[in-house]
């Protein structure tokens, strides 16, 4: 059993390249002149300065959350470069892009042109910090979508930015959400105006690419009254024997039947077998369903980063919202992953569904942690959570942290938790059948799998099931 | 000896304040008693921002003076025969925390089974107490076992000699009779390797006063042994109540707890169980019945440390009025405790629109072959059953009464003394229409 796993689990990584571009670097630190230094190189108005002054002066009485069940050396904040920006910043077109980086994006698999014209993905791309293309743009501006990098969205739609920037996350939410709202960089702005429905998949595509940089994006989805839209987000970073820190925060704001969708594919660089190098992953991703009837819904496919720390969560507000969580984490190696969802509902009939799976291998440690909370006046609210996990060799651990809190008699809350390895008996069955061990592991994998992978969109999902195929192969024997 | 109080929290300090350390005239006791002193000095009172009693405020316990009872009133044994068990034949009771041989029973034990107070039997089992008092409830970490510990003076212990068995259930009852007063329960069980005993621990507060008890339970059950374990927690309902019970089973051996409760304004009962072999059975049922304001809290642990493990626990809370239950149940599975069984259900019925549940299961795993899980639910009662006995002719509030008290029956139902199923169950019925009725 253990040589096909091992090999599985000794898979190098496939997105660790450096792209050498001439890049706009702020010097290391955090003081308030770099988040003006920030904040003049984007020629904000003088109110989102504030904000990020603000929330650096919050941040600084804060301290760093030690309740994860993560282990990690002391972050030396002032050790971070918290701005670096390809140069050739002003783009056109396509065609302006440096040809480097369209060269990296081939590497990675994401060929923008490609993916635009034959799978209608409007991609807007991060790379370090800076949002440097939006492909589509004028195909959703026809229907009315805002789709573009938050700085654009703060030069040409401040009304908007202004009116939900921090509303779901505010500015000292948490010590990671503080960090970021006082120096975030770049990200994405999605508004999707009343009775919209997105007629394509939005995209974003980060990569970190400076070695000791930090990545502090900012995404900002609003779904007005009955419109609709599915989002898609994937992330990389080269190999660096260095940690780097990213720390983003994501607000999902959907108004009265309205819907969000939300994927994740996350494969930032996990660090090297002996657990040196790799992303810091502490992000903080809230939906807020504000209006009746409205959903949003989280999907996660989190295989990277040396350490994960993140629980997209769904805010209830509005009567009948449905808020939905969807999570595969894989962890190998010395990874460390604690994430799962919060649920929190407030308005009547409220419903929530949270499935997570987690599979860990080599000496890497995966916890679920999950709140379902639901408040006095939730009357009737219903949740429905299960939460396996499956281990793969005997030095990797998995936790489960489901904390469940009910205020109100009339909700029903369910939930269900199991562990389970791939068992001789399940690959003897297989190779009974004519199914070698590697094939069969990936098998059963998918099937664990199958209740989240059936939520991604199309190429995701082909994406995902590759990956965790390329992440764990020959780890079993 | 007597070490000076030298408290970091003023609450602590004013518990420990004319704290003399009973002088036993034994080192190694003397020893412990001084470690815990230290340990109670040093650590300072839980609070809501500390992750085990984050959703347990204790601030009302805090908030009063209690003191050892000086006198302890005498009662008689028609005081307490509504707790005590006709099938307990042998039973030790305790008045405010001090040893009342006049309301025991320990005579007629056969051969090889050793019921008494840790005073007496520390002549005659001296060796067997040092090996395992204060040894197995840990109070470096925990400020209540600390307390307990360093007030060490009496308590009760039961021994069973290798490949005995104890012929019938044994019943430990402590009894609070005092307003403001705090009493150290301490209870000490050895079961030697093939030894079997079923031992009924019973916390009762005789009238509404608003007293302390601070318990600690050691069980060690030796190599192929078996110890049943009730545990019922009738206290006052002004009264406070915390309880650590720390149990460890050598090779094969098998535990079951059954705790049961019912009383006290703020209850915390904090049940850990180490499999120190290969092969133990465990199983750990829990009930709360509450309802007014009170607020009951189980914590329990179950560590399986070695291989071949397998436990079962049902915890199940019926919470009634502006209640509020928490259960924070945790399976550990230790890296190399292969092929360990394990499952947990948690169980909560809300009767009523302010009473609240925290739950929280928590599994750690750190072995591969391994088969656990755990479910927790919240809700009420089922719309379709209460219907179902309505077309039998049960009025609404029967027949909720009726399934609240088969909700609760699943765990009473197991408990293996008779006398008591019957009587927690006429418990369970007359408290459930109470609340039914919210």
């Amino acid at each position: 059993m253990s040589s096909v796993l091992e090999n599985l689990v000794n898979q190098p990584y496939r997105h660790g390249f450096v792209t050498d571009i001439e890049s706009d670097t702020a010097p290391k630190g955090l003081n308030e002149d770099i988040i003006r230094f920030i904040s003049a190189k984007k020629n904000e108005p003088e109110w989102l300065l504030e904000f990020r002054l603000q929330a650096f002066r919050h941040w600084l009485t804060m301290a760093e959350p030690k309740w994860p069940n993560v282990k990690y050396p002391k972050i030396d904040f002032q050790d971070i470069i918290y701005y670096s920006a390809p140069k050739p910043k002003k783009l056109a077109s396509m065609d302006e892009v440096d040809p480097e980086l369209l060269r990296t994006f081939e590497k990675l698999g994401v060929p923008m042109n490609e993916r635009a014209k034959l799978a209608g993905v409007a991609v807007d791309v991060i790379f370090d910090s800076v949002s440097v293309a939006t492909t589509y743009k004028q195909k959703l501006a026809e229907v009315g979508i805002i789709f573009c990098s938050i700085s654009e969205a703060v030069r040409e739609h401040p009304e908007l930015v202004r009116k939900y920037l921090g509303t779901v996350v505010p500015p000292g939410d948490n010590y990671y959400a503080a960090l970021n709202s006082a120096v975030f960089t770049d990200g994405s702005f999605c508004f999707i105006p009343r009775g919209v429905k997105c007629p394509m998949e939005l995209s974003t595509y980060f990569r970190i690419n400076t070695e000791s940089s930090g990545q502090f994006e900012r995404t900002l989805i609003v779904a007005e009254e009955g419109a609709s839209v599915s989002y898609l987000e994937g992330c990389t970073a080269p190999k660096f024997d260095t940690n780097q820190l990213h720390a983003a925060v994501v607000e999902l704001v959907a108004l009265d039947n309205a819907e969000i969708k939300y994927s994740t594919v996350q494969n930032w660089y996990a660090g090297d077998e002996n657990g040196l190098g790799g992303i810091y992953n502490f992000v903080t991703k809230r939906g807020l369903c504000k209006g009746v009837n409205s959903k949003i819904s989280w999907t996660q496919v989190e295989t990277g980063s040396a350490i994960t720390w993140k629980y997209p969560s769904c805010v209830l507000l509005g009567d009948n919202s449905i808020g939905e969580f969807y999570s595969v984490a894989l962890t190998n190696h010395h990874q460390q992953a604690d994430t799962g969802t919060k649920m929190v509902h407030i308005g009547r009939n409220t419903r929530s569904r949270i499935i997570s799976k987690g599979i860990s291998a080599g000496q890497s440690n995966n916890s679920y942690r999950g709140l379902v909370k639901i408040v006095p006046r939730a009357e009737n609210a219903r949740n429905y959570s299960q939460c396996d996990s499956m281990l793969i060799g005997s030095k990797c651990g998995a936790n489960t942290f489901p904390y469940i809190q009910v205020q109100n008699p009339g909700a029903t809350v369910e939930h269900e938790a199991t562990t389970s390895r791939i068992g001789e008996e399940q690959l003897f069955y297989f190779a009974s059948r004519g199914i070698g061990a590697e094939e069969a592991v990936s098998m059963i994998i998918n099937g664990f799998c199958r209740d989240v992978f059936q939520q991604l969109p199309m190429e995701f999902a082909v994406e995902a099931t590759k990956l965790l195929g390329l992440k764990l192969e020959g780890s079993v024997g | 000896m007597m070490s000076a109080v030298v408290a970091t929290h003023p609450y602590i300090e004013a518990l420990l304040k004319g704290h003399e350390m009973p002088r036993g005239g034994i080192s190694w006791l003397d020893e412990r008693r001084a470690q815990a002193l230290e340990r109670a000095n040093a650590l300072t009172v839980p609070t809501t921002r500390d992750e085990e009693w984050r959703f347990t405020d204790i601030t009302p316990l805090t908030k009063l003076r209690f003191r050892p009872a000086r006198a302890t009133p005498q009662l008689a044994i028609s005081d307490l025969s509504r707790f005590l068990a006709p099938e307990a034949t042998v039973h030790l009771t305790f008045v405010d925390g001090v040893f009342a041989p006049e309301l025991s029973a320990n005579a007629g034990l056969p051969y090889g089974t050793v019921v008494t107070s840790f005073a007496a039997a520390l002549h005659t089992h001296g060796a067997v107490i040092e090996q395992h008092l204060a040894r197995h409830a840990g109070f470096e970490k925990e400020l209540f076992a600390a307390l307990n510990t360093c007030h060490l003076r009496d308590g009760a212990f039961v021994w069973v000699a290798r490949n005995r068995k104890c012929p019938t259930p044994v019943q430990i009852l402590f009894v609070s009779t005092q307003q403001e007063t705090v009493a150290y329960p301490r209870i000490l069980v050895v079961a030697e390797a093939g030894a079997e005993c079923t031992l009924i621990e019973d916390h009762a507060g005789l009238g509404d006063e608003a007293y302390f008890s601070d318990a600690v339970t050691e069980v060690a059950v030796g190599e192929g042994a078996c110890v049943r374990h009730v545990r019922v927690q009738r206290d006052a309902r002004a009264a406070f109540h915390i309880a650590t019970c720390a149990v460890a089973l050598a090779k094969d051996a098998r535990y079951a707890s059954h705790a049961v409760t019912l009383g006290a304004r703020i209850s915390r009962h904090n049940l850990n169980v180490t499999q120190q072999g290969e092969g133990s059975e465990v199983r750990m049922d829990g009930l709360a019945l509450i309802s007014g304001r009170q607020l009951a809290d189980t914590h329990t642990l179950m560590d399986h440390a070695c291989p071949n493990g397998r436990s079962r626990q049902l915890h199940k809370c019926i919470v009634g009025g502006a209640a509020h239950a928490v259960f924070n149940g945790k399976i550990v599975v230790r890296p190399g405790a292969q092929l360990t069984d394990s499952a947990q259900e948690s169980r909560n019925l809300l009767l009523s629109g302010k009473a609240q549940v925290d739950t929280k299961p928590q599994l750690e795993i750190f072995a591969d072959d391994v088969k656990c899980s755990h479910g927790a639910t919240v809700g009420q009662l089922d719309q379709e059953q209460v219907f179902y006995l309505r077309s039998r002719g049960l009025s609404p509030n029967r027949a909720r009464n009726l399934l609240t008290y088969a909700f609760g029956a699943e765990v009473i139902d197991r408990i293996p003394v008779p006398s008591l199923i019957e009587q927690l169950g006429e418990m369970v019925l007359a408290r459930t229409q109470v609340v039914g009725d919210a």
